[in-house]
């Protein structure tokens, strides 16, 4: 007989924080104390991988607010909660909506500043948070003098010009500090996560093959479609995906339009930069009414989601509602309302990009960063 | 009596169509002279029922005897008070499981002749009177007792309660708060006062309900219904009249000295769930630690700590993950402080599975399942509690300032036989090892029986149980109790022959003293004299009739059931003269072996034609004369079927089947010198649910006896 050779396990201590426990149920993780480990969870995931599988021992990690091993733990964001979980859960422990509440400590943990996650994931913060790109607009509108609607100048033709109204250097200055802000903030959080993710892993090989082959998955939105129970989600995310990719290039190429070629908006409706920018308002508004369709739809089964959830999608609806109607309103010349329709707009869209990093909108990086790092441990 | 039989045909349910009426009717007439015999389409209607009574009115008639369906059904129709009523079950027997026309008929006419016999050997019964007393003894004053006392009270019975401690309540005197009592879910608070003290106060003053403190039961002589039973308080002795008794003794919490590994006795801030609610007893809630008085905010409870263990108790007390779980609502009274709970298993049978959801539903309630495998210092005044197999890992230990071990149950029974019965089988409750000391039994459908007629045991001494099933359990009991000492008042027997007038009468002139009765009565109803001539207390007795299955001078018979009687019937079965069709006697326990017969043969299932079957009490009072008579008459085989024995014994006389079956290893060997082969008689267990077995065990049977071959007797 070959010999065995028996590893001892290492007796690891467990100090349970009370605390955080008590700050999952406050996120959106209420139920979390319904589990029994039965683990009918993991036996309906599609996602998770067979060996160690998630979520149900996600739960009683969370059951015992054992932290370090949630936060830093790549299977939360492999969770793309499909909700099968929380459908099957016989004691309505909604693994789904717990591991949800999960990540939204685990952006909260790694970025950076803290203290803005914490507000940006409480709604008794809302309005303080509007107030910065509300006063930033004012401030600018005001020293240019724009406060009488009616005296901003018109266009050539008498039309409605919102670079008269706001100039695009003072929105672009506004949002490439926001962007760079975020930027900032978002390298700090993923080289923090990336490095406790491999603490005490050895991780080596070709991680270019591993990010090449994540950015195919996300592309082709592959995992969506494992989900029973939330299976239209896949569409609506797409959509919103897309849409958000449409919307860049866009912006990419207005800035070519402005600074390369010198040439100002507004943009004939023929312009290809105009059919791509509508079409792309389009079917961002038309895949955030199927999320929100979809959410509704399955609460009873998936669970309801939290304020964290639902402030950002009504951020991108804000954004695009306000974005179509800027441009219809300008349309019809209604300056009484086309001003503050595109104020509006631009308060929504700095609201996204500058709290990107602590809102929902961070899972996008920290859900690829996991989906990488697992990749490359050969985890999934 | 002088008995004027009426045989009555029944041509319903196919009868009529499958046997030749006429030709029963004429061997009735002719062979067995039986003065009326009658036919009809349905006997169990109006018409059919009124025929028979206008027999007994106008003709005589004090004998019927029923050839038409199974005891077991139509027996409110088939009520003739002051007649002795038979019952031949041709449509079961014959009709129903017999192949062709042929055996169905030959069935029919043994099945009358037996019956009829049966009926002629046979006697009205008489109850077994005496002066008897209803008052209930309950033993113990704990929850179960209070509740048993009250309950029987309430129903109008005079109740004597003895408690060994100075006061009442039990161990609940010792609770802080108790689980409360929900329909359904529950919801805060999930901890509530225990209130005892109001059953306590009604208790004492109830006046059907007279209460001993500091008293012991030092004897209990007699039997049900007329039990002398001395109650010893403070070195004083009195002698009280009881009917029944309620055995409500209660448990005490298993020895935590023993539990060294889980430093009891080694650290002070280990303790148990008893001393747990001592502590928040006296500290009015707060869970202050034994060692520095400081409140304890890390707590930990090691579930199962000295059970489910061979070393230790090797059982569930059923009660403690639900005291835990309320323990653990203690703690988190203080909202920093964390319960964790360590377990096997979770077990909240019932409603109390709501409890467990929501006593867990609490952020500082913490569970894992795993096994503990110590308890440690920390070294910072604090305890690790180590687990291997736990859900949070392999091997951890986690760090708490207080443990808290759930020990068991162990009920008052296991050394002391608490009742001291003056019964010559000893003065305890027999066979308790079968259920690690606990005063439980195997009855099924009669869960608070004990071996012992008139006594029912309730509450943690019959098995490991929370408060609530305790008072339920109380309440059956106390009904059991009642139900006994009535039925013994009226001279009938308690489970399961309710209805049984009948007793045991010995003829005590042929009685050589050979105690093999006394010695095997399951319910001790057999005591002797200063000379050891055996003397029946028979307000014990069950009817089981195992003494007269015993009895190698066949001296105890019952007015409708006798040895004489069962050997008749045998004796005037058909034998048929043809080498290759062996007649065989199945005997077939009333109690599963018989329905299950009766369930076979609702279900059309064919029995071997070769066998005709005799419904026995218990195969406990099968006499081995029997045998030799059938055996000797040139019956080829004998099959016995009866119920499950052993440690999970299914016999609802608890040693019957086992008997029967120590009896059949002596016939055999008598049987080998005869030059008889043993295995012509066997002994098959058999539950009440295995009817879709019968056609195969018996006609397996029958092929092993047809290999065997014919009975060299045949014929003589």
């Amino acid at each position: 007989m070959p010999e065995q050779i028996m590893t001892q396990p290492i007796t690891q201590i467990i100090s349970p924080d009370l605390k955080f426990v008590k700050d999952i149920i406050a996120s959106g993780g209420e139920s979390l104390k319904k589990c029994y480990q039965c683990s009918t969870c993991t036996v309906v995931c599609n996602v998770t991988p067979d060996d160690k599988p998630f979520p149900r021992k996600e739960m009683m990690y969370a059951q015992w607010g054992m932290k370090d091993k949630l936060i830093s733990n790549p299977d939360i964001w492999l969770c793309h909660q499909c909700s099968d979980c929380t459908a099957y859960c016989p004691r309505g422990a909604k693994p789904g909506e717990v591991l949800g509440a999960i990540r939204k400590m685990a952006i909260a943990n790694y970025s950076v500043p803290g203290a803005l996650a914490k507000m940006v994931g409480n709604s008794k913060y809302l309005l303080m948070l509007f107030a910065v790109p509300i006063v930033i607009f004012f401030a600018i509108i005001a020293s240019l003098g724009n406060l009488s609607l009616s005296s901003i100048p018109r266009g050539e033709d008498g039309g409605i010009v919102y670079s008269k109204f706001i100039p695009v250097p003072a929105i672009d200055t506004v949002f490439i500090a926001a962007a760079t802000f975020a930027a900032i903030s978002f390298v700090l959080g993923i080289k923090k996560y990336w490095a406790d993710m491999s603490a005490g892993i050895s991780v080596q090989g070709n991680l270019m093959g591993s990010i090449k082959a994540t950015i195919t998955e996300i592309l082709a939105h592959k995992r969506f479609e494992k989900c029973n129970v939330t299976k239209d989600r896949k569409t609506a995310h797409l959509l919103v995906f897309y849409a958000f990719a449409g919307l860049a290039i866009t912006t990419t190429w207005a800035i070519v339009y402005l600074y390369g070629f010198h040439y100002d908006s507004p943009y004939p409706l023929y312009d290809p930069l105009k059919l791509l920018g509508n079409a792309s308002a389009l079917a961002l508004l038309y895949g955030i009414t199927l999320v929100t369709g979809n959410r509704l739809k399955n609460a009873e089964k998936a669970g309801k989601g939290s304020y964290f959830d639902w402030l950002f999608i009504a951020v991108i609806y804000a954004i695009v509602v306000t974005g179509i109607l800027s441009e219809l309103l300008r349309l019809a010349n209604i300056a009484i309302l086309a001003y503050p329709t595109y104020f509006a707009h631009l308060v929504f869209v700095f609201f996204l990009f500058a709290y990107a990093p602590f809102s929902k909108m961070a899972h996008m990086v920290y859900r690829a960063t996991a989906m990488v790092f697992a990749r490359h441990t050969k985890r999934d | 009596m002088d008995k004027n039989i009426g045989l009555y045909i029944c041509t319903g349910c196919s009868i009529g169509e499958s046997i030749d009426v006429e030709k029963v009717s004429n061997i009735a007439k002719n062979a067995l002279r039986i003065p009326v015999v009658k036919s009809h389409f349905a006997l169990c209607g109006n018409e059919g029922i009124e025929l028979i009574k206008n027999d007994i009115k106008n003709e005589g008639v004090n004998t019927v005897v029923l050839a038409a369906c199974s005891q077991r059904v139509k027996y409110e129709e088939f009520d003739f008070p002051g007649c002795i009523v038979e019952r031949a079950p041709l449509r079961e027997l014959a009709v129903w499981t017999q192949d062709g026309k042929e055996n169905a008929q030959l069935a029919a006419e043994d099945y009358v002749k037996m019956h009829v016999i049966k009926a002629q050997k046979g006697d009205l019964p008489e109850p077994y009177l005496m002066e008897t007393v209803k008052t209930i003894l309950v033993i113990g004053g704990g929850i179960a007792g209070m509740t048993a006392a009250l309950q029987s009270a309430n129903a109008g019975y005079e109740v004597v309660l003895v408690e060994k401690e100075p006061q009442l309540g039990g161990f609940v005197n010792k609770l802080h708060k108790k689980v409360p009592t929900a329909v359904g879910e529950y919801s805060e608070p999930l901890i509530v006062d225990t209130d005892i003290d109001k059953t306590i106060k009604e208790v004492e003053s109830h006046p059907k309900i007279k209460v001993y403190k500091s008293s012991k039961v030092e004897k209990t002589d007699g039997q049900p219904g007329a039990y002398d039973v001395t109650i010893s308080s403070n070195g004083n002795s009195e002698v009280v009249k009881i009917g029944t008794i309620v055995l409500a003794a209660g448990w005490r919490p298993y020895d935590a000295t023993k539990l060294e590994h889980l430093g009891y006795g080694v650290s002070k801030d280990v303790v148990t769930n008893i001393e747990l609610e001592e502590i928040a007893k006296k500290n009015n809630g707060k869970i202050l630690r034994p060692s520095d008085g400081k409140e304890a905010k890390k707590v930990a409870f090691i579930q199962c700590a000295g059970q489910r263990d061979p070393n230790h108790l090797p059982y569930c007390s059923a009660m403690c993950c639900v005291t835990s779980l309320k323990q653990a609502k203690y703690v988190t009274q203080n909202s920093d402080a964390t319960a964790m709970i360590f377990y096997k298993d979770i077990r909240t049978p019932g409603r109390l599975e709501y409890y467990y959801k929501a006593a867990q539903n609490d952020p500082c309630v913490m569970m894992t399942k795993g096994e503990v495998t110590g308890v440690a210092d920390a070294g910072n005044g604090n305890l690790y509690v180590e687990m291997e197999n736990s859900l949070l890992g392999q091997k951890v230990k986690i760090e708490a300032d207080l443990v808290v071990l759930a020990t068991g149950v162990v009920p008052a029974t296991v050394d002391d036989p608490i009742l001291n019965l003056q019964y010559r089988q000893g003065p305890g409750l027999p066979d308790l090892e079968l259920y690690d000391g606990f005063a439980d039994s195997n009855f099924i459908c009669f869960q608070y029986e004990t071996r012992r007629t008139g006594v029912y045991a309730a509450g943690c001494v019959r098995q490991p149980m929370n408060m609530s099933e305790a008072q339920e359990d109380a309440t059956g009991a106390a009904l059991k109790a009642i139900q006994a000492a009535e039925h013994v008042a009226k001279g009938i027997a308690v489970h399961p022959r309710a209805w049984d007038m009948t007793y045991p009468d010995a003829y005590m002139q042929r009685c050589t003293s050979c105690k093999r009765c006394t010695e095997e009565c399951p319910f001790g109803a057999i005591d002797e004299d200063e000379k050891g001539t055996p003397f029946y207390k028979p307000g014990r007795c069950r009817r089981c009739a195992t003494c007269m299955g015993a009895c190698p001078e066949r001296i105890v018979s019952f007015k409708d059931y006798h040895v004489d009687m069962i050997g008749s019937m045998m004796k005037n079965v058909s034998v048929p003269s043809e080498d290759d069709k062996p007649r065989i006697i199945v005997l077939a326990c009333e109690n599963d072996a018989y329905p299950a017969i009766d369930t076979a043969a609702l279900k059309k299932m064919n029995i071997d034609a070769a066998v005709r079957i005799i419904q026995l009490r218990c195969l406990g009072s099968t006499n081995l004369v029997w045998v030799a008579d059938a055996l000797s008459r040139g019956i080829d085989g004998m099959l016995l079927l009866g119920c499950k024995f052993g440690e999970n014994y299914q016999c609802h006389f608890a040693k019957g089947s086992e008997l029967a079956d120590y009896r059949l290893g002596k016939v055999q060997e008598t049987l080998g010198r005869l030059q008889l082969e043993s295995e012509r008689v066997q002994m098959i267990q058999l539950a009440i649910d295995e009817y879709d077995n019968i056609s195969k065990i018996i006609h397996d049977f029958v092929e092993r006896v047809k290999e065997i071959g014919p009975n060299p007797f045949k014929g003589f």
